[in-house]
């Protein structure tokens, strides 16, 4: 269990304030963000940015290098793979090949060794970098307690399923918008001879079909009961009760026949290539999973037989777990650092100004088939559902303040409840040892 | 030509030589393409050796450690872990350059570097636990010189992107005291060997140098290399299947060789491949834009082919410019031509009018002499004049028809038309002709030939004229045959092919004047011929007619023993009923002809006619003064208008050629006048105009029909009979024993006498001159015992006497007189004595108008009785003249003048000292003999 200290230290939650003005900002903006890019130095400057990552292959972000190109031809642009990037980064960034920019994410901000990775890191809120931040989203922004933005979200992921809506549309079903409708649908499908109207990976991964199925539920749960996040990171038994609710819904799928978990680990051996080519199969009206899983169907359509015999139309929902609707957890997947060190940081910096409007970001999401970090969800239709989701049913995992701990604790409960090793009441009243190594 | 072809031609060709440039530039360049992938190829081949000579040597500077620990531990002298990467740490001279030892039996794949740990100066140790690079540990070789080589990875100790050359070493583990095996690692940044790269561009300036391990993935990579790995960067934007895929990995890490694919923006790029020499792991690839490529390939000088291309439009505009000007000239040079040509054909016209106007007058009071005179002299002579004036018009004709064609604008104008009444024009105009020679013509003429035939009868008849004239022209003696066949046609049900051909026996045509027997204006054999007249067209004439209508004359000849020309040409059929017998049907035309011609007057008819010459209005007066028509003449439009508003006419003559206002103009305001009795009265045009396609010009204008001038009598007859109103038109009785008796001209003119009422009253032509006579014999006496009677008062025999006088005038067709004589009758036998004589004065003065009127009966009669006994006897002195007129004609060779001249002694009678010299002359000219007149011109004795 990793310490909160630094998180609590260095980071706070977006104030209210800065909340509804970002909000009112980004609502502003989204829509007329897209102004052409302004080069803000000469065209011809010749120079060389690397970026360095830990993604083996980056190819959205190279299709950005070359629409850099076109503003600045003689600039070179690469992507370095680092191996074992959380040990090199930091000495990467002390050495004489230094990134000009790195990848960074959430997690480094809570650890110690990651400090020197923060330290060579340059505040792009400074108002002098003309730095477009509002077109971020709320859920989407990380700021130092200070104010200052060190990371910039580059893709988001969430959580839900993946809806075949030929299937839909030729049962004439609309896609459910809260549990009851959830529940008439899968009824509806069942008699229309989709057995499985639900299917996912059955295993206690964030990929698997439970977390994306419940965990946004328990987090609204945890949110609307704030007074239980300290019991649950603290793996306290009573605490356990707040799993209750997605538990049942759980149980109650399974009973209902609505998920089959056995069914599913016969057919979907992994959380992600098979999740994806089973979908393509294309009888699975809902197929649960991360965002990762979108993120692989667009390479995954032209391996897919099936698909490519009988394609069909798709999107991603939230799963309308609750009374009202679904739940958007916002979660950054992957950020950008500027080295502050950096020998060509006005260059380095035009590209992150480059970069940060939603025209790009959006082009990089849908690229990587991600959820861009902007409000614009038009650039690619399979997050279409996303767009005005409503506020209040948004949040991300700072907001929760749950640590990973109670995330291991309610995959493995959801699992082995679906699975029928424990009772939703076992699951409860076990919390604090359910998570197996 | 026209201007926009050649300029099109021009394009066309500019354009093959352009096509042409640039296949043969794309073949050189596709060659030279090739050259350079080759030689880019080489260059990666060349790339490769250094390279692996680089590798080579890298690893051999770890081998040299490795070597030096290996052998410390061999010599039992083993060094530890610290000791050995001591040693390194001395012999390495690059700072950037980290020697690693890694335990290789350490799952936690750790040991000690050379550096100290970017984060901690003091931690020199290393672990490669998180990286993925010792999996196939047990593929490192042990051998010295051959190179073993990480991919490019991230090195531990200070994050920098890195390769490492290993060796195994032997080490001792103090805590053991045992010896242990280590991966000695020489470790370098890969950007030091880029930057041995940058020296193997060469002359490819955006050429990028990778290296790749046997999956794809980069020790080096190139910056237009998108994608963490070669093969996935291939399958990303090179849409192939998967075939082509794995046939790309065999290939490049195979063998060498270079390959076109699209980069990440989709443009084409060439990539040389080849395999690291003595590592069968790692390959070279070599990247660069093909454009480049291209760029590099000067083979194909395009400033020249642009040049080139310049030049030849450069030249194009110049030809445009010069054509314009050629153009601009030609055009001035053929308006000048047009405006030549047309002031030819206005000569043409002109002297067609021109020699046609006088001619009329010539000719038509060549008419009149022959009608009126009763002197053989003067008709032979006046004869003469007619044969020379057809002559000259025909060949006025001929002269104008060759212009025509000349032109262009000769037309065949196709009617329907009977066979036979073209063949008795023919006939007509030809037997008599070979008639005076004493030539035999013989007729043979198919029976069954149609009866109604559709062509150019008009061309037709001037071709066959024109052989049958020639064949005349040029037969002494012997036969003319004339023959018209014909066969049927297939194809053409509704066509014949008429044959004809014209034998003669005549002086034929030597084999080498064959062939300029149908050039214009080329007379064959002119020495001998000279003396035949003719323009020498009439061949090339016929020739081109016959070509117009798709045939030719075929000429077989004999020289000195006769000729045939012969011509088919298809005809359409009107009417295949035959055409029978054709002599029969020649016969009966002819008696038809003569029928009406000498059977019609129109006393009633009145027709106008317009000419401003006076002598040409004469002459038509005179021509058709037996038909009684009442003839007003105009010798103006304006007066003809006015004429034309006040009376009633059946036909009008209007002359084309006029002063002032001429007939088409004079039409046009006639047609105008609405208040006019003569709306629908045909009018005839009068020309001088005998061009060919003046018929529709005419006709156009508004004329109903026309007549050229000089006019022929028989025709103005004609167009009489078919425009005067019928009723109009007295048809005579039918022939009387002495239709043929000669009513001299003057009888018909006498205004005061209806010689066709007369000849009715007397019974006859002959009848009525014996009682014209004898009216006149007996009229001065008659005159003078009216006078006597009147002076006096004797009312009875005065009244006999006016009696007497009333009935021989009506007798002779003096009606007026008659009637005048029978109203003083009626007083005279009422006995009103005075108003008798108040009348008498008019009467004598009518009736002694008459008389004198009558008189050049007197003369005639003497005429005749000067030729009743045959012939008039010729004077010496004209007997001389005559042979003197005939030698000089022989001299001449004028042999038609000649027979002319004999045939005009032959109305006279000889002297008995000349009869028999007129005789052999006469011989000597039916023989065709003409040498001999001469001599017998010069015998002393006839």
């Amino acid at each position: 269990m990793k310490t909160k200290g630094i998180l609590k230290n260095t980071l706070v939650s977006v104030s209210v304030i800065s909340l509804v003005s970002a909000l009112a900002a980004c609502g502003g903006i989204s829509k007329g963000d897209d102004a052409e890019f302004k080069p803000g130095l000469p065209s011809d400057t010749t120079c060389q940015i690397k970026v360095a990552g830990n993604y083996s292959n980056f190819e959205s972000l190279e299709s950005e290098f070359e629409r850099f190109y076109e503003y600045y031809p003689n600039v070179t642009l690469n992507y370095v793979y680092l191996d074992d990037y959380e040990n090199t980064i930091s000495s990467a960034l002390s050495s004489d090949e230094a990134p000009d920019i790195y990848v960074t994410g959430s997690w480094m901000l809570d650890e110690e060794k990651m400090k020197p990775v923060f330290e060579n890191a340059e505040i792009l809120s400074d108002p002098a970098l003309n730095i477009n931040l509002d077109c971020v989203r709320k859920g989407a922004r990380w700021t130092l307690d200070n104010g200052d933005v060190v990371m910039l979200p580059i893709f988001t992921r969430s959580y839900g399923m993946l809806v075949n809506m030929d299937i839909f549309e030729k049962n004439s079903l609309k896609v459910p918008e809260n549990y009851k409708e959830l529940v008439e649908t899968c009824d509806k499908l069942k008699a229309a001879g989709y057995e499985n109207p639900i299917m996912g990976a059955n295993v206690t991964t964030v990929a698997g079909m439970y977390y994306a199925f419940s965990f946004p539920l328990f987090c609204a749960n945890v949110i609307e009961h704030p007074e239980s996040v300290s019991a649950l990171n603290s793996m306290d038994k009573s605490a356990g009760e707040m799993m209750r609710p997605a538990l049942e819904k759980i149980k109650t799928f399974v009973d209902e026949g609505y998920m089959n978990p056995a069914l599913c680990s016969e057919e979907i051996e992994d959380d992600y290539n098979a999740v994806i080519l089973r979908f393509f199969e294309g009888d699975v009206p809902m197929m649960l999973g991360s965002g990762d899983m979108v993120s692989g169907t667009q390479k995954r359509e032209s391996k897919s037989e099936a698909f490519i015999a009988d394609p069909f139309k798709y999107k991603f929902y939230v799963v309308p777990s609750g009374d009202d609707g679904g739940y958007f957890l916002d979660s950054v997947n992957l950020f950008f650092s500027v080295n502050k060190n950096s020998s060509n940081l006005d260059m380095t910096n035009e590209f992150i100004r480059f970069l940060m409007r939603e025209k790009e970001l959006g082009n990089m999401s849908a690229v990587k088939r991600l959820i861009t970090p902007t409000n614009d969800f038009s650039l690619d239709e399979v997050y279409s559902s996303l767009d005005d989701f409503p506020e209040d049913r948004s949040f991300n995992n700072r907001e929760i303040g749950l640590n990973d701990d109670v995330n291991n604790e309610f995959r493995a409960a959801a699992y082995k409840v679906a699975n029928g090793i424990l009772t939703v009441d076992e699951a409860v009243s076990e919390y604090g040892n359910l998570w197996d190594d | 030509m026209k201007k926009t072809l050649i300029i099109v031609i021009d394009l066309i060709i500019m354009m093959l030589i352009l096509f042409f440039i640039i296949q043969y530039a794309n073949t050189k360049m596709n060659e030279s393409n090739e050259s350079v992938a080759e030689a880019f190829e080489k260059m990666t081949v060349t790339a490769e050796q250094i390279i692996t000579n680089y590798l080579e040597d890298e690893q051999h500077l770890c081998d040299i450690w490795a070597n030096y620990i290996n052998r410390m531990a061999e010599a039992g002298e083993p060094m530890t872990m610290e000791e050995a990467i001591s040693f390194v740490r001395k012999a390495k001279l690059y700072p950037t350059i980290y020697g690693h030892l890694i335990l290789t039996d350490d799952s936690s794949k750790s040991g000690i570097s050379t550096h100290p740990n970017a984060k901690d100066p003091d931690d020199y140790s290393v672990s490669y636990r998180n990286i993925n690079l010792f999996d196939r540990i047990d593929e490192i070789s042990r051998e010295d010189g051959v190179v073993s080589l990480t991919r490019a990875y991230t090195n531990p100790q200070n994050g920098v992107q890195s390769i490492a050359f290993m060796n195994f070493v032997t080490i001792l583990d103090e805590s053991t005291g045992e010896l242990k095996e280590a991966l000695l690692m020489r470790v370098e940044p890969v950007s030091l060997l880029e930057d041995k790269f940058v020296f193997l561009k060469g002359e490819y300036e955006n050429e990028e140098i990778s290296l790749i391990n046997k999956d794809g993935d980069y020790l080096v990579h190139g910056k237009s290399l998108k994608n963490s790995n070669f093969f996935e960067f291939y399958k990303s934007y090179n849409n192939a299947n998967i075939a082509d895929y794995e046939n790309m990995i065999e290939e490049v890490t195979s063998k060498t060789g270079t390959m076109t694919l699209t980069n990440s923006k989709g443009e084409e790029c060439v990539i040389s491949y080849t395999p690291l020499t003595s590592m069968d792991t790692w390959f070279l690839l070599s990247y660069i834009p093909a454009e480049e490529l291209k760029a590099t390939n000067s083979v194909v000088d395009w400033l020249l082919l642009g040049m080139v291309t310049l030049g030849l439009m450069v030249l194009l505009g110049f030809n445009y410019l010069v054509l314009r000007l050629y153009n601009i000239k030609l055009a001035e040079a053929a308006e000048a031509a047009n405006q030549a040509n047309a002031a030819k054909s206005h000569f043409l016209s002109t002297m067609s009018h021109d020699i046609r106007t006088p001619m009329n007058a010539i000719l038509g009071l060549n008419e009149m002499i022959l009608r009126n005179s009763r002197e053989e002299e003067i008709i032979a002579y006046s004869e003469s004049i007619r044969t020379a004036g057809k002559t000259l018009l025909g060949i006025i004709n001929d002269i104008l028809d060759f212009s025509k064609i000349e032109a262009g604008k000769m037309d065949i104008i196709c009617v329907d038309y009977y066979f036979a009444s073209m063949l008795n024009d023919l006939v007509n105009m030809v037997q008599g002709k070979a008639q005076e020679k004493g030539l035999l013509f013989n007729l043979d003429i198919d029976r069954n030939i149609p009866m109604i035939l559709h062509g150019d009868e008009i061309r037709i008849k001037q071709i066959i004229t024109n052989i049958l004239s020639n064949a005349v022209k040029y037969t002494k003696e012997g036969s003319i045959t004339f023959r018209v066949g014909f066969e049927k046609i297939e194809e053409e049900p509704d066509s014949i092919r008429l044959i004809v051909s014209v034998s003669d026996t005549g002086i034929g045509i030597k084999p080498e004047n064959m062939n300029s027997l149908f050039t214009a204006f080329e007379r064959i054999d002119e020495s001998r011929n000279r003396n035949i007249e003719g323009t020498g067209l009439g061949m090339s004439i016929a020739q081109n007619f016959l070509a117009m209508m798709g045939s030719r004359i075929e000429v077989e000849s004999e020289y000195g023993k006769g000729s045939t020309f012969s011509f088919e040409l298809v005809q359409g059929v009107k009417d295949f009923s035959p055409i029978g017998n054709y002599e029969e049907a020649f016969k009966n035309g002819i008696l038809n002809r003569e029928k009406y011609r000498e059977s019609f007057t129109a006393p009633g008819a009145r027709i106008l006619v317009v000419d401003d010459t006076p002598v040409n209005l004469t002459v038509f007066a005179n021509l058709l003064k037996r038909t009684k028509v009442q003839i007003d003449s105009a010798n103006s439009g304006d007066e003809a208008i006015l004429l034309w508003k006040r009376r009633i006419y059946d036909i009008v003559f209007l002359d084309h050629m006029m002063p002032d206002k001429d007939g088409i103009e004079t039409l046009k305001e006639m047609k105008g006048i609405e208040d006019t009795p003569n709306g629908e009265v045909p009018v005839i045009c009068l020309t001088a105009n005998a061009i060919s396609g003046m018929r529709k010009t005419y006709i156009d204008a508004g004329f109903d029909d026309y007549i050229t001038k000089p006019i022929d009598p028989d025709n103005l007859e004609a167009l009489l009979l078919k425009y005067l109103p019928k009723d109009k038109i007295n048809v005579a009785e039918p022939d009387s024993e002495d239709d043929d008796f000669f009513i001299p001209e003057f009888i018909w003119g006498i205004g005061s006498l209806d010689a066709d009422r007369g000849i009715t009253y007397c019974g006859g032509r002959e009848n009525y001159m014996l009682t014209l006579k004898s009216y006149l014999d007996a009229a001065e006496n008659n005159a003078n015992e009216i006078e006597k009677y009147s002076d006096a008062g004797d009312i009875k025999n005065l009244t006999i006497k006016i009696h007497a006088l009333k009935s021989t005038s009506r007798m002779i067709g003096a009606a007026k007189l008659g009637e005048f004589a029978a109203r003083l009758e009626d007083l005279g036998k009422a006995g009103d004595m005075e108003k008798v004589k108040e009348g008498l004065n008019e009467l004598l003065f009518m009736y002694r108008k008459l008389i004198s009127d009558l008189e050049p009966l007197y003369q005639y009669d003497e005429k005749t009785d000067e030729t009743k006994d045959g012939k008039p006897l010729i004077a010496d002195e004209d007997i001389k003249k005559a042979y003197e007129e005939l030698a000089g004609f022989c001299d001449s060779f004028d042999y038609d003048s000649v027979i002319d001249t004999l045939k005009k002694l032959e109305k006279y009678k000889f002297p008995e000292a000349e009869t028999a010299r007129f005789e052999a002359l006469k011989e000597a000219v039916d023989n065709f003999d003409y040498d001999k007149i001469p001599e017998i011109l010069h015998r002393k004795d006839g």
